[in-house]
């Protein structure tokens, strides 16, 4: 059963993110033109007869992956072919097994599905338990810093197996400047752990749901990990590893065909990941303000209103909660990437080192002092979980 | 006299500039704006008719082929070789143009008319007449040599991208098929013909030689 | 010499001499369309007209005139001198002439302009003269106004075929009679004349006649406007694309001095004109020397081949040198026969005699046979350049037909020879295939080519500079108007090239250096030892397209 549970949950998982970004491409076009006053791409299309479907603009997406599918597969002469080719496997396969601990929704618990109601059950541990994330692990959060270091390591690798000076100074960029923003987005979170008292995306979530969001009491932290997070998925205005203007296209120069679109679509894997850890860690992942485990309960300024809802329908409103809230944060990332002009090399690692890092790091201090002044002086007891 | 000096003061970057935060939530007002605009006048298909108003607000997309902004009378597209009544081409091969041109892009190979034809020993007519499209840079030099409005680039067409160079050579029978914006192929500068009753010449005693 | 004054020069001429041909002399034109400086005089197009100041002293020659008054919106009597004719006045010692100067001339010229435009189609666009037009130069130059006559120009033949080499357009005709007077003073056969009056006067055949002869291409080339065009220029080109070189015709022994027009875009020969030279063509040519030009594309050799009769293969240039040097080689000592060519220039020849100094062979000459000689230009013999052939051999040299004797006698076994003309019945050349190796310099296919086991592309004339000979010996230079077709290289650098192949003292790699060797051992063939007095270059210059 636990098999079979993780399968299904990874296969939606991958299905919807592989898909999310075809469809983000078109997001992304489409956006940018309306911003810039211009239609956008609308004219590939699919004739039935006399009607050409041209659903918007989305037919493109399809047209480019078929163009991807039928491109010369090109490979640099003098490059190292075994890397060149894991390098783009490398850069896309981390950004999808970050999603892996992200809970996108709250517990499915099975032997609740068949009584509409009973209120008991957001108690109760019995029974099938479905939680909706696909795996749960003691390291939590500290396995997506793990797995996300990892794709550095494709933009190095194809910039390094291109053979080719452009890809080489592409990939140092990418390095650099991912290994640099690690270091910032992993302080920047040190702070809500504290306060989570827990490395456990699930654990976040519920106490945000008890509390506030993260984004109140972490309100730097949002910003230093949202700062960073743009730049770890190296997008305007951190896309000097693929600056076009000095280096081509950084390390994918070289690249075509599907592997380019593994390289493409990784990116905009990682913007959705990116938005989701976002959500799980300050905007209280699938939590909707006034909705509990058990409904709509609202107990403020006088007003009771207690308004209980059946099982499945608390699950589905706290996925599409959190499949929202995911959107509205690409939407703004994609929004972000449309406004602001690229970086200046120096002013990245600048900005990355000798500002986030520095913040973060006060970041915690002030947590810190915070935790001090509201709780005291923790007893040894009170770290448990 | 002394010079008045204006002082301009380098801008100050405060603060709130330097953090970023402020500004970038400036720069999205602004992007996000437009964005909604833009979103609003396509699902409500509200887009401004650029036709009429080409300066207007929101989107500034004409969908070509589609839609067509209408050219101006004067804009020189691709060449068209005018007609005379019977179809002919007014072109008396004069070699005006291609001397004009200045990309040397206009080919005419000058000929008589054949044995028998009315306008033997009237006039020459290009056999061959081609223009090299690729080469051409547009100048309309062509049109302003030409004598008999023989030429003209008043068909609206531009150069459309083709993929093989040989396309963009134009000869006379593609030439001859272009018709103008005004939908005619006549020349403004007809001739009399040998022979029609506009011609005074042939009427004359001895015209019969 | 006496002088007059033409406005601010004086002018000097010689007795019994016209005002306009003493100032054609010295470069000044005059306008005119009658009046030619090879032709009688006929003073019927009034283009010329001057005012001649009375002789000191003298009475001025003066018109009752009613003149337009604007202020009084009126005419008023007036008076103005008489204008006379500059072509047909003769020059007096001490006269004043003005022409530029006089207002009464520019007035005159610019009405008879007017005059002869009122019927005119203007048909530039399709007429053959148009740049190098005298009604088109006059009007900018003398005229400047609008045609006022609103009525539809009276119409006239156009077109009429004069003969297989002109025709002519009545309508663009100004009745100035040069034509006819070329017929009647060069030919002495009136094949043209007039008819009419007035507006319908056009020039017609003479009843039963179509005009033909040997100088019908120079009735074209005299008329001052479009009316007379030649059927092998016609519509071909523009004139303003041509380029002119001064060149000397390669058709017969008087060597006519002639522009080569060539359209540089297309490297192609269009038509010759004749250059001025009192000396040897005064302002004529011959029609075959008119279309000499044809000869710079026709029948050419361009490309160096290998090999005779079935086994005939193209080769490179520098692989046929080698291969020719070894076929020279392995002709016995002796046993060498050059030839001469009287098609190509001296700086050819005179290589080429060196050569045939250098290994000991005896030398002949290649020429063409011998056609219709006139008493006007037309020499007997067919070749430019006999004279400058037999000059750097040093006097003398066999003819084809003692070649041909030595040839049955088995005294020669090999041949290098400049050009493939026989002035021999072909037959008779039969001796030939006998000859092992046979090198040939060929700017043109011809009877002899077939021979050749190794064929050299040489460069024309038209291609190359160099100098001709004529049967007057007077040497005359050339120069080239067109880049070599295909291979070809002057015949005088292939045998330089060629004796320095077979390392021989050859050492010619500028026509310089073969000139001064041409100065060093045949001054009398070198072109500046031409005798002057030659060509009014400067009236040349005002005749040029006229
Ligand atoms: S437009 Fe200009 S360049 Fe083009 S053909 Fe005419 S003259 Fe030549
Ligand atoms: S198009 Fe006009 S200018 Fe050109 S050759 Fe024809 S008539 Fe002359
Ligand atoms: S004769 Fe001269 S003016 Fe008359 S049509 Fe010809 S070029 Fe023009
Ligand atoms: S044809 Fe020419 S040369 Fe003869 S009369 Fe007429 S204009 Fe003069
Ligand atoms: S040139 Fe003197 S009248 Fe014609």
């Amino acid at each position: 059963m636990f098999w079979i549970q993780a399968f299904v949950k990874i296969a939606l998982i991958v299905g919807v993110l592989v898909n999310m970004a075809a469809i983000l491409l078109w997001v992304e076009r489409k956006q940018s033109a309306m911003m810039q006053d211009r239609i956008g791409p609308n004219r590939a299309a699919i004739v039935v007869g006399s009607v050409r479907i041209r659903a918007a603009g989305l037919i493109h997406s399809i047209a480019d992956g078929i163009k991807m599918i039928w491109k010369e597969d090109w490979e640099p002469t003098g490059g190292d072919k075994l890397l060149y080719r894991l390098a783009p496997i490398i850069a896309l396969v981390p950004a999808l097994c970050l999603f892996a601990v992200i809970p996108f929704g709250p517990t499915l618990h099975v032997a609740h599905l068949r009584d509409l109601w009973s209120p008991e059950w957001a108690t109760e541990t019995t029974g099938t338990v479905i939680p909706m994330r696909i795996a749960t692990l003691d390291v939590g959060l500290l396995y997506v810093f793990a797995v996300a270091g990892a794709g550095v390591i494709g933009a190095a690798l194809a910039g390094w197996s291109s053979n080719n000076k452009f890809s080489l100074l592409g990939g140092l960029r990418a390095s650099s400047q991912m290994v640099s923003y690690e270091v910032a987005m992993g302080l920047s979170l040190v702070g809500s752990f504290m306060i989570y008292q827990s490395v456990q995306p699930g654990d976040m979530v519920n106490w945000q749901m008890q509390h506030c969001w993260g984004i109140f009491v972490q309100p730097l932290a949002f910003i230093l990990f949202a700062t960073s997070a743009i730049a770890e998925t190296k997008r305007v205005p951190f896309d000097v590893p693929e600056g076009e203007s000095e280096v081509v296209a950084g390390y994918f120069t070289e690249y075509a065909g599907l592997k380019f679109g593994m390289f493409a679509s990784g990116e905009l894997v990682e913007v959705c990941t990116s938005s989701a850890l976002l959500v799980v860690v300050f905007l209280g992942g699938w939590q909707l303000p006034f909705v509990q485990n058990t409904g709509l309960e609202f107990h403020y300024l006088g007003i009771d209103v207690s308004w209980h809802w059946a099982h499945i329908v608390v699950v589905l409103v706290g996925l599409l909660t959190f499949i929202v809230k995911v959107l509205v944060l690409v939407f703004l990332q994609l929004q972000i990437r449309w406004t602001l002009p690229r970086f200046r090399y120096d002013q990245i690692m600048m900005l990355g080192w000798k500002i986030l890092l520095p913040l973060a790091l006060l970041n915690v201090l002030l947590t810190g002092f915070g935790i001090l002044f509201f709780n005291g002086l923790p007893t040894p007891g009170a770290m448990t979980p | 006299m002394t010079a008045t000096t204006k002082v301009i003061r380098k801008p100050q970057r405060t603060m709130a500039d330097q953090s970023y935060v402020i500004e970038l939530v400036k720069g999205l007002g602004v992007t996000l704006k437009h964005f909604f605009k833009g979103t609003r006048q396509m699902v409500t298909g509200t887009t401004p008719d650029l036709e009429k108003h080409p300066y207007a607000d929101g989107i500034a997309t004409v969908q070509y082929p589609e839609e067509k902004r209408p050219y101006a009378q004067r804009w020189r597209g691709v060449h068209r070789l005018t007609h005379r009544d019977d179809g002919s081409p007014r072109c008396v091969a004069c070699l005006c143009c291609s001397t004009a041109c200045p990309a040397q892009c206009i080919y005419i190979k000058p000929a008589e008319y054949a044995e028998g034809d009315k306008r033997r020993g009237y006039e020459r007519y290009p056999e061959e007449f081609v223009i090299d499209e690729l080469r051409c840079i547009f100048c309309g030099f062509c049109v302003e040599a030409c004598p008999c409005d023989a030429i003209r680039m008043d068909t609206g067409y531009h150069m459309t991208a083709l993929d093989d160079r040989a396309s963009f050579i134009y000869d006379k029978a593609q030439l001859m098929s272009h018709v103008g914006q005004d939908g005619t192929q006549k020349s403004a500068n007809p001739r009399h013909e040998p022979g029609d009753p506009t011609h005074p010449g042939v009427t004359r005693l001895h015209g019969g030689h | 010499m006496p002088n007059f004054k033409l406005d601010d020069r004086e002018i000097p001429f010689e007795k019994g001499e016209t005002i306009i041909k003493a100032a054609w002399r010295v470069g000044v034109e005059i306008p005119h369309y009658c009046w030619h400086p090879g032709l009688s005089v006929a003073a019927n197009c009034r283009m010329c007209l001057v005012e001649i100041e009375p002789a000191p002293g003298g009475r001025a020659m003066m018109l009752d005139i009613m003149k337009w008054d604007a202020a009084k919106n009126d005419y008023v009597p007036d008076r103005k001198p008489k204008l006379q004719p500059a072509c047909q006045v003769q020059a007096v010692d001490g006269m004043v002439v003005r022409s530029t100067t006089s207002k009464h001339a520019a007035e005159a010229r610019a009405h008879v302009q007017e005059f002869l435009l009122v019927n005119h189609p203007v048909d530039c666009p399709i007429c053959d003269q148009a740049g190098e037009c005298k009604l088109q130069d006059y009007w900018m130059s003398e005229q400047r106004t609008f045609k006022r006559m609103r009525d539809e120009p009276v119409h006239k033949p156009k077109g009429v075929v004069f003969g297989d080499t002109i025709v002519y357009d009545a309508e663009r005709c100004i009745t100035c009679t040069r034509c006819i007077r070329v017929c009647d003073e060069l030919v002495g056969d009136h094949m043209l004349d007039l008819r009419e009056r007035g507006n319908r006067n056009e020039v017609v055949l003479a009843p039963g006649r179509k005009l033909e002869g040997d100088y019908t291409l120079m009735t074209e080339h005299v008329c001052p406007v479009g009316a007379l065009t030649s059927s092998h220029f016609r519509f071909k080109a523009r004139v303003w694309t041509l380029k002119e070189t001064a060149t000397v015709c390669p058709g017969c022994a008087t060597g006519c001095n002639m522009y080569l027009d060539v359209d540089p875009r297309e490297q192609r020969a269009y038509r010759n004109r004749p250059r001025d030279n009192e000396a040897v063509n005064r302002f004529w040519m011959c029609d075959d020397g008119m279309m000499s030009y044809l000869r710079e594309h026709e029948g050419r050799v361009v490309k160096a081949r290998l090999g005779r009769d079935g086994g005939r293969e193209d080769s490179k240039v520098p692989a046929a040198l080698d291969r020719a040097a070894e076929a020279i080689a392995k002709v016995p000592a002796g046993k060498l026969a050059v030839l001469l060519g009287a098609q190509f220039s001296t700086e050819d020849n005179l290589v080429l005699a060196a050569f045939a100094k250098a290994v000991g062979a005896s030398v002949y000459l290649t020429a063409k046979a011998p056609w219709r000689a006139d008493k006007i230009l037309r020499h007997a013999d067919q070749n430019p350049n006999r004279a400058g052939a037999t000059a750097v051999a040093g006097g003398s040299v066999g003819s084809l037909q003692d070649l041909l004797a030595a040839a049955a006698a088995g005294q020669v076994q090999g041949i290098v020879g400049l050009g493939a003309d026989v002035d021999v019945d072909a037959n008779a050349l039969a001796p030939l295939s006998r000859i092992g190796e046979v090198v040939l310099f060929l700017s043109h296919e011809g009877p002899l080519a077939r021979f050749a086991t190794v064929v050299l592309p040489a460069a024309s004339w038209a291609e190359a500079d160099g100098s001709f000979v004529n049967a007057k010996r007077l040497a005359q230079p050339f120069k080239r108007a067109l880049p070599p077709k295909g291979d070809a290289l002057p015949a005088w650098d292939l045998i330089a090239r060629l004796g320095r192949a077979m390392n021989l003292d050859l050492s010619y790699t500028k026509l310089r250096e073969v000139r001064a060797a041409l100065l060093a051992q045949a001054p009398e063939a070198h072109p500046d030892s031409r005798p002057m007095a030659v060509s009014a270059d400067a009236g040349a210059q005002a005749q040029k397209g006229a």
